[in-house]
């Protein structure tokens, strides 16, 4: 599993490891979704598409987050399956599939937002390490 | 860190590095050693940085590890120079909890249990996502006039706006400063109840401690009442996040730093601060109309499943009061009255006696506080008091002690499901796996909360609530 579930008191988090920093990103929006409702390999759906521009890479990191949130409400679907372009550290374009929710089975409470407390963006032993902690 | 104990529960976190203020822990020794457990006396510390903190950065008996501020975490800014902090609000903005009493005693619910729950589950939109009751062309007039244009669409009664803090309208809201984005999640939610640790509730009133105040309420021995606990939704949550990014740069133009990014925050006199207030007023009356909406659907379940008019289920609003806000308030600093931002993180607002703000039929008894607990434990109705040490706040809730991840380990939905079933409570939820992280092991001892709040002087103890039928997101 690209990430791993940190333990909170009310909320949740989520810590990922990747060689790439596109890769990065993609494991901390698969375990947002996935820590909601894993989505079985090969479920058919819709492609969406988000480009997000941001003051630092932090910033990228949570605007990401909470625009794919934001889709995930608007369209009530789970995002599953992305991939991420990086034009530049401030600018990513992420292509996703949207899966039609399913609240019955859900298996993680609802993630709210995406927040700044403790949030970690690094390089660590030549790879990508991000810890991002949510409100559900 | 090392705390000072200044009184059996009341504990001191000392004025240290940035911190402009002494931390203040309500605690007793038991849920203090839980409060030692993780991150929360850290977090009341960081929140003693905020320009412009007065007092203490205090801390509820039901005080968590949050993000940025601690969960029950209490803060007031001087307006004249502090800060206006969203994290101090959190992302469900105006989440709080509605009480409304009955015509019914236990026995007549047990009588019609099947159908009151069967009515409830069907009629009660809950979840992620979409699902409402009220359509989504009146969220506008929400924003501009909160639970008044609820009951202007019909849902509730006049007279249930007198029992809602700022009878169901913030002041100072600006519907203008919501993003296009908020109203997309807004319009599809108005009349819902969420997920996560929000409920719909149908209780009895178990114990009274204080008649006096109980009758004062419109609550006796023996009553079925309904509690619902919700917020704002999406609309407050992408509210915040809108908030929240910008004032990173704006934090940074005013010079402003703090040890958590969570409790990023701007001066209340600013551009920015005010444009914050604004929207998070306009979060607000969605929360407010959000819970009449919902509280009228209630009252529709009850009639048809008892086969009676609306009238005669006698479902008045005891109270409705928020535990996530920011609000503008008159207190004694330093012995002289004082405007401050009152920042209420997971606390209620607890206004003693003669306070004008409360109805004029409550006000010699102090403000209803409404404590939910787990769903398998109880709830109370405390009231404020007029001695209360911190800016007339007290606990929301019973207070999480084991994380999510924890709870779901121990056992799963099921089990919860049948445990609580077995002692009586039927249990209505969405998602019957998501029962294990809100299971009432999950939380501490909402009596032990509701003592120590007592016995700190926030609020007193008015009537404990036991639990008889759950509906859960």
């Amino acid at each position: 599993m690209p990430f791993q579930v940190l333990s909170h008191t009310a909320d949740t988090g989520i810590e990922a490891t990747s060689d790439t920093l596109p890769g990065l990103l993609a494991a901390l929006a698969t375990g947002m979704f996935e820590f909601m409702e894993p989505v079985p390999p090969g479920t058919p759906g819709e492609p969406v598409t988000v480009e997000v521009e941001s003051a630092s890479l932090e910033d990228l990191v949570v605007d990401l987050l909470s625009e794919l949130l934001f889709v995930s409400e608007s369209e009530d679907a789970m995002l599953t399956r992305f991939e991420v372009e990086l034009p530049s550290p401030t600018n990513a374009r992420v292509t996703a599939t949207a899966v039609p929710i399913d609240r019955s089975g859900m298996v993680g409470a609802p993630i709210k937002a995406v927040t700044y407390h403790d949030l970690t963006i690094e390089e660590r032993d030549g790879g990508w390490y991000g810890r991002v902690y949510f409100d559900v | 860190m090392d705390l000072k104990r200044l009184s059996d529960v009341v504990w001191e976190v000392p004025q240290a590095g940035g911190m402009r203020v002494p931390g203040r822990i309500f605690a007793d020794d038991a849920l203090m050693e839980v409060v030692m457990q993780d991150r929360s006396v850290e977090q009341v510390a960081n929140v003693a940085h905020l320009p412009g903190i007065v007092a203490a950065s205090f801390a509820m008996p039901d005080i968590h590890w949050g993000y940025g501020f601690p969960i029950g975490g209490v803060a007031a800014t001087r307006v004249s120079d502090g800060v206006v902090s969203p994290g101090g609000v959190g992302f469900d903005i105006c989440c709080g909890v509605r009480l409304l009493a009955s015509a019914f005693t236990e026995a007549d619910f047990e009588a019609r249990r099947a159908a009151v729950m069967g009515e409830l589950d069907r009629r009660i939109p809950r979840g992620a996502g979409k699902g409402a009751i009220a359509p989504g062309t009146i969220v506008r007039e929400v924003l501009a006039d909160g639970a008044v244009a609820a009951v202007r669409h019909g849902y509730g009664h006049p007279e249930d706006l007198e029992r809602c803090e700022e009878r169901g309208r913030s002041e100072g809201a600006d519907p203008d400063v919501i993003s296009e984005k908020a109203l997309v999640r807004g319009r599809e939610q108005l009349g819902s109840l969420g997920a996560g640790n929000h409920f719909l509730e149908v209780q009895v009133v178990d114990r009274v401690e204080d008649p006096a105040a109980a009758g004062a309420f419109g609550l006796a021995p023996g009553m079925v009442v309904v509690m619902i606990h919700c917020g704002s939704r999406g609309l407050g949550h992408q509210t915040c996040t809108d908030h929240l990014r910008l004032m990173g740069e704006a934090m940074r133009r005013h010079g402003i730093s703090v040890p958590d990014r969570q409790l990023a925050c701007v001066p209340i006199r600013s551009r920015e601060g005010e444009e914050y207030l604004a929207a998070m007023a306009a979060s607000a009356k969605f929360a407010w109309a959000n819970r009449h909406i919902l509280a009228h659907e209630a009252r529709q379940a009850f009639a048809t499943a008892f086969g009676v008019s609306e009238a005669r289920t006698g479902m008045r609003l005891v109270f409705d009061v928020a535990h996530n806000l920011a609000k503008i308030e008159r207190h004694e600093v330093d012995g002289s009255p004082t405007e401050v931002c009152v920042h209420r993180k997971g606390a209620t607002r607890a206004f003693g006696p003669g306070h004008p703000d409360l109805p004029e039929d409550l006000r010699q008894w102090g403000q209803p506080v409404l404590v939910p607990g787990s769903m398998g434990t109880a709830s109370w109705v405390l009231r404020g008091t007029d001695r209360n040490p911190a800016f007339a706040s007290a606990a929301h809730g019973a207070g999480r002690l084991m994380s999510r991840k924890q709870a779901s380990r121990r056992s799963p939905g099921r089990e919860v499901r049948a445990g609580l079933e077995s002692r009586g409570i039927s249990v209505r939820p969405l998602s019957v796996s998501l029962l294990s992280e809100e299971a009432p092991y999950a939380y501490k001892d909402v009596d032990v909360v509701a003592e120590v709040c007592e016995r700190a002087g926030l609020a007193t103890r008015v009537a404990r609530l036991r639990p008889l039928g759950v509906v859960k997101g």
